[in-house]
This record gives C-alpha cells, sequence and structure tokens, in this order.
C-alpha cells in the first residue's frame, strides 16, 4: 500500500459529497473535503454543524447514504469502524470515550488492539508517556477516576497506540484548563510533526488556525467557507462567527 | 525504557487482591460451618462433636452445588455484561449439556454406574467434559447468531421475547428425543468413595465437583484478566462503541461471550448427571432459575458476584437441607434475593460490567 497517496494521485483521506443520517434526520448535506498527507486540516463550526458526524461517518461509526469517503484511494465509505482501524484511522471521539473501568495501562493496551502482530508495546507506550508524563503516574489507576484533563490525553495517547497514519480529534481541548489547552495543541503538532496526518474538530477556532494548515467552515451540515489557516483566520465572516470578535 | 516500569505495582495489587479473596472465601467457610454446627445442636439436638464431622461434611456439599450455580450463574451474567440481555436459554444449554453428557457416557460409552479404575475414570471424565463443552459454547453461540443478532439493535424486549421461545424450543427438543420424565444418567464417579471423618462421611464427588468448578472459575479468571480478547471483551461491555474503534469487531467478541458461558453451561451439565443421577427436559428451568437468581444476587453483569451469588445460594440450600427443611430452601433463596435487593438494588457486588473478574 502506498503510503502517500492512491493510485490516482489524490489526496489521503477524500470526503466526496457525502450524506449522512440518523434516521431522519440528515446531519450532513453533502460535504467534501480532502486531507493530503502530513497535514493538520481543521474543521471549525457552531453546535450542531456536522463536524463530530463528520469525523464518524469517516471512522467508520456512521455509515454515508450518498456519497464516498476514500482513503488512500481504497472506498472506505461501508466498511465497519473495527476494520479501519487496522487500515490507520485513528479516532479519538467526542467526549473522549475512555474505557471506564480499564486501567490507563489496558485503555492505552486497547488502542494497540488492531496491531495484533505486534507483541511489545514498550515503545509505543514509551512514545505516549513522553507526550504525556502525568499518564505514566498513573498507569494503574481506572480510566474513569481520572480528571477530564487526564483523560483527554488518555483519549490521545490511546489513539495513538493503533500508529494511525490519520488521526481524527474531536475537541481534545473541551473542558482544560488554559495551560493544559496550550500542550494539548502542542502535542498535536508534534504528533504530526512526528508523521501523522490529523484531522482536527475544535470549537477553539483560533487555536486550532493557528497548528492547522488548512480548514472547512461547517455550517448545517455543508461547507460554507474553506481555505488556508491563515485565509480564515483572516476572514470577516469566521473572525465575527467563530472567533468570538466584532 | 519508561514501560517497563509499568507492569510492577499492577502485578502487586493484583496479588493482594487474590489474598483477600482467598482470606475472605476460607473465612466465609468457616462461618458457615460454625453456623450450621450450631444450628446442628440447637435445631436437630446433636451432641456438640457428633455436630461437627456433619457440618464439615454438609460445607462440602454445599460448595459443590454452589459450584454447579456459580458455573451456570456466570453465563448469565457475561452474556448480560456485555449485550445487556436476560438470555433466558441458558439454563436449558445447561440442560441440554447434561443431556449430552448422558448420551456420551450412557450411549457411546455403555457405562451404568461407578467406575474404579481411576485412570479409566478420569479418561472419561475428560472426554466427557472435551466432548460437551465445545458443543453446549457452540449451541449458544449458534442461539446468539440466528435468534438475538437480528433484534440486537431493536428494542430491548424483542431479543428477551425470543430467548424464552429458545428456551421452550430446547426443552421440547428434548422432550421429543428422550421423552418425558428422568433418564437415568450413569453415575460413573463411584458414589461410595467417602472419606470417613468422624463418623461422617465426605464425598470424593463433591469435593471433585468443587475443584473442578475452581479451575474452570481460575481459567476464565485468568481469561478475562489477563489476555488481549478478555481485556476487549471487558472493554465492549464498557463502552461497544468507543471498542469498535479500537478494532474490536463486536460480533467476534458477542460470539466469543456466548462460547465462554455456554461450554461452562456444559461442564455444569455434566456434572449434574454425575451428582443427581438424572436429567430431565425441565432440568433448565429450575436450577437455571437459581442460578439466574445466583447471577442477580451477586450482581449481574458481574463475574466476581456469579460466583459469589452461586455459593450463597449453594449455601443457603445446603442450610435448610441439612437441617431437615429441605422444602423450605426455595423460600428461603428467594426470600434473600428479595432481602438483597431491597437494600441493594444491583446486588451484592454491584453491576459492574466489564470489571476485573
Ligand atoms: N445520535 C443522534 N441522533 C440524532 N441526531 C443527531 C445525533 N447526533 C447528532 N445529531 C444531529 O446531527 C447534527 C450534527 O451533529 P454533530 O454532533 O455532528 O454536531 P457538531 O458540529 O459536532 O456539534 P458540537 O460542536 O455541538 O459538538 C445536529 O443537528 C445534531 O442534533
Ligand atoms: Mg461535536
Amino acid at each position: 500500500m502506498s503510503a502517500t497517496n492512491g493510485a490516482s494521485g489524490e489526496a489521503m483521506l477524500v470526503i466526496d459529497g457525502v450524506h449522512t443520517y440518523y434516521g431522519q434526520i440528515h446531519a450532513l448535506r453533502g460535504i467534501s473535503l480532502t486531507v493530503a498527507q502530513g497535514e493538520i486540516v481543521t474543521l471549525i463550526g457552531a453546535n450542531g454543524a456536522g463536524k463530530t458526524t463528520t469525523l464518524k461517518t469517516v471512522s467508520g461509526m456512521l455509515h454515508p447514504r450518498a456519497g464516498r469517503v476514500r482513503f488512500e484511494g481504497d472506498d472506505i465509505s461501508k466498511l465497519p469502524a473495527h476494520k479501519l482501524v487496522e487500515r490507520g484511522i485513528g479516532h479519538a471521539p467526542e467526549g473522549r470515550r475512555i474505557f471506564p473501568r480499564l486501567t490507563v495501562l489496558e485503555n492505552l493496551q486497547m488502542g494497540a488492539f488492531s496491531r495484533r502482530d505486534v507483541k511489545d508495546l514498550g515503545p509505543d507506550l514509551d512514545r505516549v508517556f513522553t507526550l504525556f508524563p502525568r499518564l505514566l503516574e498513573r498507569t494503574a489507576q481506572l480510566g474513569g477516576t481520572l480528571s477530564g484533563g487526564e483523560q483527554q490525553m488518555l483519549a490521545i495517547g490511546r489513539a495513538l497506540m493503533s500508529q494511525p497514519r490519520v488521526l481524527l480529534l474531536d475537541e481534545p481541548s473541551l473542558g482544560l484548563s488554559p495551560i493544559l489547552v496550550q500542550q494539548v495543541f502542542e502535542t498535536i503538532k508534534d504528533i504530526n510533526r512526528q508523521g501523522t496526518t490529523v484531522l482536527l474538530v475544535e470549537q477553539n477556532a483560533l487555536q486550532a488556525l493557528s497548528i492547522a494548515h488548512r480548514g472547512y467552515v461547517l455550517q448545517t451540515g455543508e461547507v460554507v467557507l474553506t481555505g488556508s489557516a491563515e485565509s480564515l483566520r483572516q476572514n470577516e465572516t469566521v473572525r465575527k462567527a467563530y472567533l468570538g470578535e466584532d | 525504557m519508561i514501560a517497563s516500569s509499568v507492569t510492577t505495582p499492577r502485578t502487586r495489587s493484583g496479588l493482594n487482591r487474590s489474598a483477600r479473596i482467598i482470606g475472605f472465601a476460607v473465612g466465609a467457610i468457616v462461618v458457615y460451618v460454625v453456623l450450621l454446627w450450631l444450628a446442628l445442636q440447637v435445631v436437630d439436638g446433636f451432641a456438640p462433636e457428633r455436630a461437627l464431622p456433619v457440618a464439615i461434611q454438609q460445607t462440602i456439599n454445599a460448595l459443590s452445588i454452589g459450584a454447579i450455580y456459580a458455573l451456570i450463574a456466570l453465563g448469565y451474567t457475561m452474556v448480560y455484561g456485555i449485550i445487556e440481555l436476560i438470555n433466558f436459554a441458558h439454563g436449558d444449554v445447561f440442560m441440554i449439556g447434561a443431556f449430552l453428557a448422558v448420551v456420551l457416557t450412557g450411549g457411546i460409552f455403555g457405562q451404568t454406574g461407578g467406575v474404579k479404575d481411576v485412570p479409566f475414570l478420569a479418561l472419561l471424565l475428560l472426554v466427557a467434559l472435551l466432548f460437551v463443552m465445545p458443543l453446549t459454547g457452540g449451541l449458544n453461540v449458534f442461539i446468539e447468531r440466528v435468534f438475538y443478532r437480528p433484534f440486537r439493535h431493536a428494542s430491548r424486549l424483542a431479543p428477551l421475547i425470543t430467548a424464552v421461545g429458545v428456551s421452550f424450543i430446547l426443552q421440547n427438543l428434548a422432550l421429543l428425543v428422550a421423552g418425558s420424565g428422568d433418564r437415568a444418567a450413569p453415575q460413573i464417579f463411584p458414589l461410595d468413595w467417602q472419606i470417613p471423618f468422624g463418623g461422617a462421611e465426605i464425598s470424593v464427588l463433591s469435593i471433585f465437583i468443587f475443584a473442578l468448578a475452581l479451575v474452570l472459575m481460575l481459567l476464565l479468571q485468568t481469561f478475562v484478566n489477563r489476555t488481549r480478547l478478555g481485556r476487549a471483551m471487558r472493554a465492549t461491555a464498557q463502552d461497544q462503541q468507543a471498542a469498535s474503534l479500537m478494532g474490536v469487531d463486536l460480533n467476534q467478541t458477542i460470539a466469543l461471550t456466548f462460547l465462554l458461558g455456554g461450554a461452562l453451561a456444559g461442564a455444569a451439565g455434566v456434572v449434574w448427571g454425575l451428582r443427581f443421577g438424572f436429567v430431565r427436559q425441565d432440568l433448565g428451568f429450575n436450577a437455571g432459575l437459581k442460578a439466574f437468581t445466583s447471577a442477580v444476587l451477586g450482581g449481574i453483569g458481574n463475574i466476581s458476584g456469579a460466583v459469589l451469588g452461586g455459593f450463597i445460594i449453594g449455601f443457603i440450600e445446603n442450610f435448610a437441607s441439612s437441617l431437615g427443611f429441605s422444602r423450605w430452601s426455595e423460600f428461603l433463596v428467594f426470600m434473600v434475593l428479595t432481602l438483597v435487593l431491597i437494600f441493594r438494588p444491583t446486588g451484592i457486588l454491584g453491576q459492574q460490567l466489564g470489571d476485573r473478574a
């Protein structure tokens, strides 16, 4: 499998005219976006715009009723979530979803579940503990008893354990103190520098745009604006609506 | 390396935990012996020195019947833990297991009674377990695949009603093949193997049943706590969607849960015939109800709870029958259940789905 591009030479992840429903509710109304190898791309938008739904549609938690999701050239729209992890899509979902009664170490081991051939997780654990030294002090603690910020670190660390080629992060800074927010964004930059492509959903649009290469603005299930992070930061509408300026 | 320092604290706390559990178990058994010893004196007018051996003899019987309930209860609790379904057909899978053991030892091997040749007996028992456990495990997987999986995303009620239907199907299947009424089960484990003990006799069969159940439970515990798939089972019980995001195939994990539960029920079926000497198509209803009660008593969904509940029910039943009130044992069992649920609605150990066993 080619690490960069599919046979057609298109971007690593291509979302192409995707419509996703929750029963009768039409949540994504024909979304198209791309993420190229090595990029950090951010999705911003108001509550209920469809950011989480987009990530769920990529990781296989939801399946599009129309349109396609392609990853490294293959159509993955119909594959179940557990197959997509093996292919290299890591998803740290909204609300962290830590296993509350597994220990920190077991949560991280679960993160590596898809890599059945790997006997020694030492180097991967080392990497996570280097990014989040707090977790190392708490390996035997149950996930559910961690503080919110620690759970967030664990959620990101757990997703990294699958050695994803693209990492989907859904509001990784939610509920963190300002210092931790800063640290999480630094960490995302580090992860990206180490070679992982990132698709980042954030309420914290200013911060997200400061580390991203490109961004998409979503509104009621549609892409209403896209461009380089720099251009979005300068954009009048974005500044008013999402950066809290007036 | 940083990670190499990680495993040590967990192992140590694991040892502490085992020591606590063994301490609790020994303590509980001693308390029961003393209680029964006193009760035999007060209620039945035994002399103290005569009551003690009887109490010990009965305690070992209690452990063996409790072990059978616990083995069956594990299947109820694991399935509930992972898909929140009360598998009403589980008791009937146990019943099929008891029948299959009869088919093997009586039908195929032509045994009718005690086998005194120890190596041959050991071989027979091993073959019976290796024959019955995969079959009941497989049957349980089949039931899930055909009858429960199609309803997994339907209302909670649909699979529950299907489960009742499957229970009837299995009972009628047994009725069809074996006819109604008791069928003799070859008691290949000699009943006259008794250890004389101060005027009482301790049943070697009871010791065997308890020991076998203990081994199976320890294997299950090791699997659930220490293996990659066991961890995936616990994770799935805690958050199915998150587990699938880790690469866990839900269908496979659920099937594995049914396989393990069915196999343990099969083992219970094998020893049931040895101990009681008969099988009947409604066996699963009675024993299944007690085992289900055990699971609820301990906290349904909780693996340790099912074992605890099974032994508690075994002790209650044994207490009543030792004192000559067998007819009250059911009443006592359900009274204890009611009381526990009034004061602890989630059972003694609580509904900690997906906990370490
Ligand atoms: N499980 C669900 N069932 C029905 N509708 C849903 C469900 N989840 C989301 N929706 C709807 O789909 C739309 C998109 O929701 P989504 O969670 O993707 O928004 P979001 O952009 O992530 O918002 P937020 O910033 O609040 O997390 C919303 O209108 C929401 O109400
Ligand atoms: Mg969201």
